[in-house]
């Protein structure tokens, strides 16, 4: 190795350290890939989700009747993401909340990367998660959304012409319930 | 100079893998990935219904546990997985950590067992956010109490098999799962029903 390039290494070695080891959040504009899910059997999911069809057959992720969806990319087995919990359930009562406020509609769902359903139904349980949650037993979804670790955040922007936006990417979980929802409403274009 | 820049170098070399996933970050990855690996790679030497090998083990938390000193109190479930560090593992027994209630309803103990060496699974386990059970070091003579249970691989690490046994020492049931995979929830707490309160 040459000394001259020892200070570019070191460099990229310090800017390695520094990223990594913080929640990342990118603002992102490309749409939302077409991904499908099983309609719950719970029908407050259903209505909450604003999906009719039988519990079973599929549903596109597109045609949840929102303005912004936050996709959690979550695991049962994940310490952080069990540590997180509590502040995701404060996120969902704040976005439900905004609807009384001012009429826009922000919904939450958790995709169980690597969970059955027995485990993502624990996990709710456990931590009397509110909002629908759903397994990736095989990461099919985790990969199509480019999950990196876990939890994951996907913002996405429903708009009238169809084509849900995805406006924010965060790998790491979040510090305040409040903060993250302004953020989001901002990518949104909604502050 | 070249010799005090390789010298940073090797500083930053040690030191990132021990800071890149530490307590600031909040998203569970950047573990080494070893790969596809062959699932099973070693002969079980207990059977269901056979009384388990006693040992005696050091614990992370300092203290030494011995097996056969839970008999005519408690269940035991003993976790044997493969390696600390790795995908899979580090995945497992925080799962465990929000199921404390099923095992204590079930009257059952769990002694998660590792080939690591104390200090390493000292480190691991605080980096989960610390687990409620006790986690044992089966690092020497290395791999002695897997190898026992049969449960030792060809290269020094051990199978992530799960060993069910009741109050009177008695093996109920064992799992030994593929090494890349990870064992539902559902069949461990399965069992954990199975035994005697």
């Amino acid at each position: 190795m040459k000394t001259k390039s020892l200070p570019a290494l070191f460099a990229l070695l310090i800017f390695c350290l520094l990223w990594h080891g913080k929640s990342t959040a990118f603002a992102a504009n490309e749409t939302m890939p077409d991904v499908s899910l099983q309609i719950p059997e719970n029908e407050e999911y259903r209505k909450y989700l604003g999906i009719n069809g039988a519990p079973g057959d599929e549903f596109r992720l597109a045609d949840i009747d929102t303005d912004i969806l936050l996709i959690e990319l979550f695991s049962m087995y994940c310490p952080y993401c069990q540590a997180e919990a509590p502040l995701i359930n404060e996120f969902y009562e704040l976005a439900t909340a905004r609807e009384q406020e001012d009429g826009t509609r922000i919904k939450v769902i958790g995709l169980g990367a690597s969970n059955t359903k027995f485990e993502v139904e624990f996990f709710k349980d456990k931590y009397e998660v509110r909002f629908p949650m759903f397994p990736d037993e095989d990461l099919s979804l985790y990969k199509t959304f480019k999950g990196e670790g876990t939890p994951g955040f996907i913002g996405v922007l429903y708009k009238d012409s169809g084509n849900p936006l995805i406006i924010l990417r965060q790998s790491g979980g979040f510090e305040g319930a409040e903060e993250f929802l302004a953020l989001l409403l901002q990518r949104a274009g909604y502050q | 100079m070249r010799n005090i820049f390789f010298g940073i170098f090797i500083v930053f070399l040690v030191a990132a893998p021990c800071l890149a996933d530490g307590p600031v970050s909040k998203s569970y990855s950047g573990i080494f990935d070893p790969g596809e690996l062959t699932p099973i790679d070693s002969e079980l030497k207990v059977a269901v219904g056979e009384a388990a090998p006693d040992f005696t083990l050091e614990a992370i938390s300092g203290k030494t546990v011995r097996l056969s000193s839970f008999k005519g109190k408690s269940n035991v479930v003993l976790s044997f997985i493969p390696a600390a560090w790795t995908p899979v593992c580090s995945g497992q027994w925080p799962g465990y950590n929000i199921a404390k209630d099923e095992f204590t309803e079930n009257n059952a103990v769990l002694l998660g067992i590792s080939v690591d060496n104390v200090a390493t699974l000292f480190a691991w386990t605080l980096e989960m956010g610390g687990l409620w059970f006790e986690v044992l070091s089966d690092f020497w003579p290395h791999g002695a109490v897997a190898e026992t249970y049969g449960l030792l691989r060809s290269d020094g690490t051990a199978e992530r098999a799960l060993v069910f046994i009741d109050k009177e020492g008695i093996i109920s049931a064992i799992h030994v799962e593929d090494i890349n995979v990870r064992p539902p929830l559902e069949f461990v707490l399965s069992e954990l029903k199975k035994l005697p309160r």
